[in-house]
């Protein structure tokens, strides 16, 4: 759909008859979808956000380019054939490296049981099988002690620290557990899912999770809210660009995602195919700006002006859109330099790049995947689980959590 | 890894329908005591596959369970039966050693009382 719409405003700027000043694309940084161009800016926003203004000059290039970047993902996505369960690059150095780098310091700093996590523990009949799928340090592991606890994570380091404590532990992927359908009588997801980064393994993760716990069993999960409480933290984090999206895989990419496909902005109706008068622009409530192509012939120098204080304005509540739509982020982590020499993970990760070393801090800095979830999104993806109930939904310290039972036998 | 684990890992390899019980190659086995708790292991019970937790034991060097699954009433009664289930599920413990599938082959290692499940890019 995004071809057909960049092909269009290729086609109508190219058919523009006389004039050099008119014709402007304005490109919005809609999360990863920024495409670097020569004339890329660093607006003065807080946030690492990219986005982009081309002179009419540039405006094919501009579009030329994302053509072809789109154009090789969606080749990319077609010829993949790639399993749901494959790890997908950015999750192996943004995830798993980091943790396993981390792994002490994170675990050190992970002490705070989350009261609704504990209730919902507490809550379960004494003797009940947990499984924490994606366990961490094993916070959790243990916190009712009238049931038995089987935890399992991705991150050896971190599963060796609470093998260290005495915890049934085991290294698994959440994508694809190791375990027969229904010998729990609970399971735990506790801040994991937003370490997946399609679509299509957050859903297979929420799958897995129902199938190996029996029927009429409970499932909790949580995961990090896009609208965060303290939103000066989002100043901390980076955006992803359109960088990070080659190093993603396989059906369910963000350019495959629903919210690219139903988004109207993205779709032709939102290029203006007839001249439409600033004013007329600025009255779309729509908080996606994106891909307007203002209208080429004959504009006045008066035209000209308001063109550009409205593109200012639109600028201004594009970023705002953004913000709000910016799912895709890296969070940093300050392993400390003492902390770093420990693990040698470290060395080789600045010889690399993967991280960065700020001497001002004492640390070195890595980065960390995140795909934060927007209100109701984590119900709309476990609502599409077959055999599972929504029975609690609520927002918590910045995390969007759900319970989910799992079918008993005798429905379906 | 303990019997009450072993008893639910299963080999998850893409094309595999065969892949439970792994079989234990025991290289280290330690016991460790754990308090006693017989409605535990009456609950536990109903969730078990029998063979494969007395094969399991017996590969971790225990033999006493019975070979076939016993009735109600033993659970509801039979004290020492409970003790030996109670030990046999929670108390062995594999260290080093191995879990194979009984349909590949293929053998998770297990170290320092750790499983490793994960696939390799071609088994997923």
């Amino acid at each position: 759909m995004i071809l057909d719409v960049l092909r269009s405003i290729r086609t109508s700027s190219s058919s523009s008859t006389t004039t050099t000043t008119g014709g402007r694309i304005i490109l919005q940084s809609f999360g990863f979808y920024s495409v670097s161009t020569s004339k890329m800016r660093d607006i003065k926003v807080k946030s690492d956000s990219r986005e982009l203004i081309t002179s009419s000059d540039e405006e094919e290039e501009a579009a030329a380019q994302i053509i072809e970047s789109v154009s090789i993902r969606e080749k990319e996505i077609s010829s993949s054939s790639l399993s749901v369960k494959s790890t997908p690059e950015i999750e192996k150095k943004y995830v798993h490296r980091v943790y396993d780098a981390i792994a002490p310091h994170f675990s050190s700093t992970r002490f705070a049981k989350w009261p609704k996590v504990a209730a919902f523990l507490e809550s379960l009949p004494c003797g009940s099988v947990i499984l924490d799928a994606g366990c961490g340090n094993g916070k959790y592991l243990g916190l009712n002690p009238s049931c038995f606890f089987i935890g399992c994570d991705i991150s050896h380091p971190l599963i060796k620290i609470c093998s260290d404590k005495g915890q049934e532990v085991l290294v698994a992927d959440a994508v694809n557990l190791p375990y027969r359908e229904d010998f729990g009588d609970a399971a735990i997801s506790i801040a994991v899912l937003h370490h997946l980064s399609t679509e299509s393994r957050r859903k297979k993760a929420i799958e897995e999770l129902v199938r190996v716990v029996k029927p009429g069993g409970f499932v909790l999960i949580t995961v990090w809210a896009a609208e965060q409480e303290d939103t000066s933290l989002l100043t901390k984090w980076t955006p992803l660009s359109a960088k990070y999206v080659e190093e993603w895989v396989g059906p369910g990419s963000p350019m495959n995602s629903p919210r690219v496909r139903n988004n109207p902005f993205f779709s032709l109706e939102s290029i203006p195919e007839t001249e439409v008068s600033t004013k007329e622009q600025k009255a779309d409530n729509s908080p996606f700006i994106g891909l307007e192509s203002i209208p080429e012939s004959e504009e006045s120098t008066r035209e000209l002006k308001e063109t550009k204080a409205s593109i200012v304005e639109q600028k201004e509540e594009s970023l705002e859109a953004l913000k709000k739509s910016q799912q895709e982020y890296f969070v940093p982590w300050h392993l400390p330099y003492h902390r770093a020499e420990v693990s040698g993970a470290s060395a080789s990760a600045l010889a690399t790049g993967l991280a960065k070393k700020d001497d001002r801090k004492g640390a070195v800095v890595y980065n960390r995947y995140y795909h934060v979830f927007s209100e109701g999104e984590l119900e709309r993806l476990a609502s599409r689980v077959g055999n599972a109930m929504i029975v609690d939904r609520f927002y918590d310290k910045s995390n969007w959590c759900i319970v989910l039972q799992k079918a008993a036998l005798n429905q379906d | 890894m303990r019997l009450i684990t072993h008893n639910m890992l299963s080999c998850n390899i893409k094309g595999v329908t065969n892949g439970f019980p792994l079989r234990i190659e025991a290289g280290n086995v330690i016991k460790k005591e754990v308090d006693f708790n017989p409605d535990f292991i009456r609950h536990m019970f109903a969730k078990l596959e029998w063979k494969a937790l007395v094969e399991g034991a017996r590969s971790m060097g225990y033999a006493e369970l019975p070979e076939d699954s016993p009735d109600a009433a033993v659970l509801e009664s039979d004290e020492s039966f409970l003790k030996k289930l109670h030990h046999a599920l929670l108390e062995l413990h594999l260290e080093e050693g191995a879990l194979v599938c009984p349909e590949t082959g293929r053998k998770f290692p297990v170290n320092k009382g750790i499983p490793n499940m994960l696939l390799h890019e071609d088994e997923v």
